[in-house]
């Protein structure tokens, strides 16, 4: 078997699952993906002989991404949905059609790759980078077009993408542990929900500029950083893990408590704020609702259930951040985090003042989830202390490992992987079982006993825990550096190489003198 | 001076000039003394050595002048101005750099990036010129990956080096690695710990020539901990000997060797006279 048909198949397995699941015309969306994946890993395993033998390896492996795509919709369309229920909506020929439409892109996209992936290092990077943007930018009006509904799931999925990519900052690059990080996502979001609604007295017929308290929420955030991270300077590994878990508490509960906020001078017991009527800051546990939506001119005021604006905007701010964590990464900071991380004290001893360093790997962490936070908090229209607990610092932590420890591709894709397990795949997933139950298992089962014990323990969405343990377990026995580890890869692997052969030389010259 | 000799900023001080001046420096860890009641001075241009047996506070005293430790007691004062309780990195930007006796380099990271991190004191950019990416902070970053680069050149490893992995490097080429990283934070005085440990004899020889060159053509400073005495008779300005964290003798070279209590506390009381033959005869072997 060649290596285009066996990557074909690889990336083709993993998009049935999807498939099979959401059946329709997803295999459209997932043959682009499947089709463009394939010949990328098939890239990096295959040395090209010329361009046109890239461009046919890509199609190939791209056409058998597809081609299991097509089974895939049949299998669903013919076999799970009778299964479940629900009449055959589509004839054959019509689920033939989505099939065939998802082989043709899936080699398409293949194709498209194989072309790019031949050229120098410049126009490579390019031109994958403009067939990703490509996709981002078609993705909602695709999805609207074959009724598949994810955009408000990729919308919320996204914002975690931006917390993973700052908490990256802290864990990644500083190589601190921090299991409290959801704190900054709350307090960015606290700071704008107090500024955007009637909260705290702000006229609501004129709210302030969305675009002015996003930069308020992710300064707010940042300097939190700072002040959290302050306390935790003189600690190590498992014990600075400890205190960040606390803070990642405090926060909440502190939400959840300044109900009745009033400030008296400690002396005379003058009451300075709060006099007349103890304010209510956060709303406590029923948070504080409504917090109004940018405005932007020709788009005009956001709107709830319009998913487009939410979108282009989760997606604009996610390239700010990749954008501005590039650049950081590749200056003097940067390289202090990494050095801080391999070794504190050859770090320190080589002139990185090492307080400095971490304070602002926590405050810049912190910066970006500012900016998620604030996205969240609008888009949502409403906060409330419960959506921050400890669960949030972890599945973030959990996106950052699984993608690839300091790698921002992986993290990414770690990311999306994650979420859209959790938000979108899981859910459709225990919504078919529940179907097919009804429908095809239960009625077959007399006993009734059996019938409830079947019903209430065959349901994934139960399971949501236990797969991201396993998951996690598996990740870290097989691939603990995650799934895109080092961008370096290739380079070190020959220099590797290159090393050993240099030691054997100077090892076999030695004896000579 | 070949055209490749990165520069180093001259402080202005005239040879003879005391650099470093270390007076009554102590350490105690609990009822342990590390290092008791040391004066030492070195002055610009020397080449210095510390020698001593295991544990005898050789590292002890290396930390001290390069702030991982404070002295318990005494002053430090480097260039004019007192460094006992400064951070490491404060002493390295005034102008103190250092190498370690278990080789310490940022593993995962480059030979470039681990000569950029040296360079980190030396370079101004802020964190809002970063992320704006200011023309001067561009051009810093250029010139700072050019100067990195001859540092490569100039230690011996060459730019071909460059995207490795430091981890990946051998033996012999961390140790030079680790000597340009500490060239990159332009050090007045450069103290190097056990340079040549675990090298074989042809490294050894290689590596004792570069210390002499580094002083020549850079200007610098050096001070050594080491165990070889071949390297340390053979290059050394001035031989201090610690010994249970007291300096027991110091001298040229030639006054040390002879020293009854130096040979006492290598090789113990008897049999010194022996031993002394020895490593004379050793030495002389070398020379000729």
């Amino acid at each position: 078997m060649s290596p285009a048909v066996r990557t074909g198949i690889s990336a083709g397995l993993l998009a049935v699952v999807v498939v099979l699941l959401f059946g329709n015309l997803s295999g459209v969306v997932l043959g682009l993906l499947a089709g463009a994946g394939a010949a990328i890993l098939l890239d990096s395993r295959v040395e090209w002989p010329n361009r046109n033998a890239a461009i046919v390896g890509g199609a190939t492996a791209g056409a058998v991404a597809g081609l299991l795509i097509l089974v895939g919709q049949f299998i669903h369309d013919l076999f799970l949905m009778p299964l479940a229920g629900q009449p055959v909506a589509t004839a054959p020929g019509s689920t033939l059609q989505a099939g065939l439409i998802a082989v043709v892109l899936a080699a398409l996209a293949g194709a498209a790759v194989g072309a790019i992936v031949t050229q120098a290092e410049r126009p490579r990077q390019l031109g994958l980078l403009g067939l990703l943007v490509a996709f981002v930018i078609l993705f909602p009006f695709l999805d609207q077009q074959i009724q598949l509904g994810w955009t408000p799931t990729v919308i919320s999925v996204l914002i975690y993408v931006v917390l993973a990519l700052g908490l990256n900052i802290v864990v990644g690059y500083a190589g601190l542990l921090d299991l409290g990080y959801a704190a900054f996502f709350a307090i960015g979001a606290y700071t704008t929900g107090l500024l955007l609604s009637p909260q705290i007295g702000i006229n609501w017929d004129h709210p302030l500029s969305f675009w002015l308290v996003i930069w308020i929420a992710a300064a707010v955030a940042g300097l939190f950083g700072l002040i959290l991270g302050a306390p935790t300077l003189p600690l190590r590994g498992d014990y600075l893990a400890i205190v960040t878990l606390g803070f990642g508490e405090i926060v909440p509960i502190v939400f959840r408590n300044l109900t009745r906020v009033e400030i008296k001078e400690p002396f005379t017991g003058t009451c300075l704020i709060g006099c007349d009527k103890a304010i209510n800051l956060t709303g406590g546990e029923a948070g504080i609702n409504p917090i109004s939506h940018p405005w932007l001119p020709l788009v005009g005021q956001f709107r709830t259930g319009q998913d487009l604006p939410w979108y282009f905007l989760i997606v604009a701010i996610i390239a700010l951040t990749i954008f501005l964590i590039s650049r950081l990464r590749n200056s003097r900071l940067g390289r202090a985090w990494t050095a801080m991380r391999e070794d504190e004290l050859a770090a320190s001893s080589m002139g990185i003042d090492i307080v400095r360093t971490k304070l602002l790997a926590f405050a810049m962490g912190a910066t970006f989830s500012g900016f998620g936070g604030a996205f969240f908090a609008s888009y949502i229209s409403a906060i409330f202390p419960g959506v921050f607990d400890f669960s949030v610092s972890v599945i973030i932590l959990c996106m950052v490992i699984l993608g690839g420890l300091g790698n921002i591709t992986g993290v990414i894709l770690g990311g999306l992987i994650i979420m859209m397990s959790d938000r979108l795949f899981l859910p459709q997933l225990a919504t078919l079982v529940k179907n097919i139950l009804n429908t095809s298992v239960l009625p077959t089962i007399a006993d009734p006993a059996m019938k409830d014990f079947v019903a209430t323990s065959v349901d994934p969405s139960q399971f949501r825990l236990l797969l991201f343990g396993l998951t996690l377990v598996i990740m870290m026995l097989v691939r603990p550096e995650g799934l895109i580890p080092n961008v370096r890869r290739r380079a070190e692997f020959h220099e590797a190489e290159a090393g050993a052969e240099a030691t054997v030389a100077t090892e076999a010259k030695a004896p000579a003198k | 001076m070949s055209a490749q000799v990165p520069s180093i900023p001259s402080n202005g001080s005239v040879n003879g000039n005391v650099l470093l001046e270390a007076k009554g420096v102590t350490k105690r860890f609990g009822g342990l003394v590390a290092v008791n009641n040391v004066d030492f001075t070195i002055t610009q241009g020397q080449i210095a050595s510390v020698i001593g047996p295991n544990g005898a506070g050789k590292t002890t005293f290396f930390n001290m002048i390069t702030g991982i430790y404070t002295p318990t007691e005494g002053t430090l004062t480097f260039n004019g101005s007192s460094i006992a309780g400064l951070k490491p990195n404060q002493i390295t930007a005034a102008g103190i750099g250092r190498t370690f006796q278990n080789i310490r380099l940022f593993a995962n990271m480059t030979a470039l990036e681990n000569v950029l991190v040296g360079m980190h004191t030396r370079l101004k950019a802020g964190l809002a010129p970063i992320l704006l990416q200011t023309p001067a902070v561009v051009h810093e970053e250029v010139r700072a990956r050019e100067r990195a680069l001859q540092l490569l050149d100039y230690v011996g490893l060459g730019r071909r080096i460059a995207p490795a992995a430091a981890r990946n490097l051998s033996y012999g080429d961390q140790r030079r690695l680790e000597v340009a990283r500490a060239l990159a934070t332009e050090p007045k005085l450069l103290l190097l710990d056990e340079p040549t440990a675990g090298m074989n004899p042809l490294e050894t020889a290689g590596m004792t020539t570069f210390i002499r060159r580094l002083r020549d053509e850079l200007g610098l400073t050096i001070l050594l901990i080491e165990h070889d005495m071949l390297v340390v008779m053979g290059i050394s300005d001035r031989v201090s000997v610690l010994d249970h964290g007291t300096k027991i003798a110091e001298g040229t070279p030639r006054e040390v060797q002879s020293s009854p209590q130096v040979i006492e506390a290598y090789l113990g009381q008897g049999g010194a006279e022996e031993k002394l033959a020895q490593m004379k005869e050793r030495s002389h072997a070398r020379t000729a």
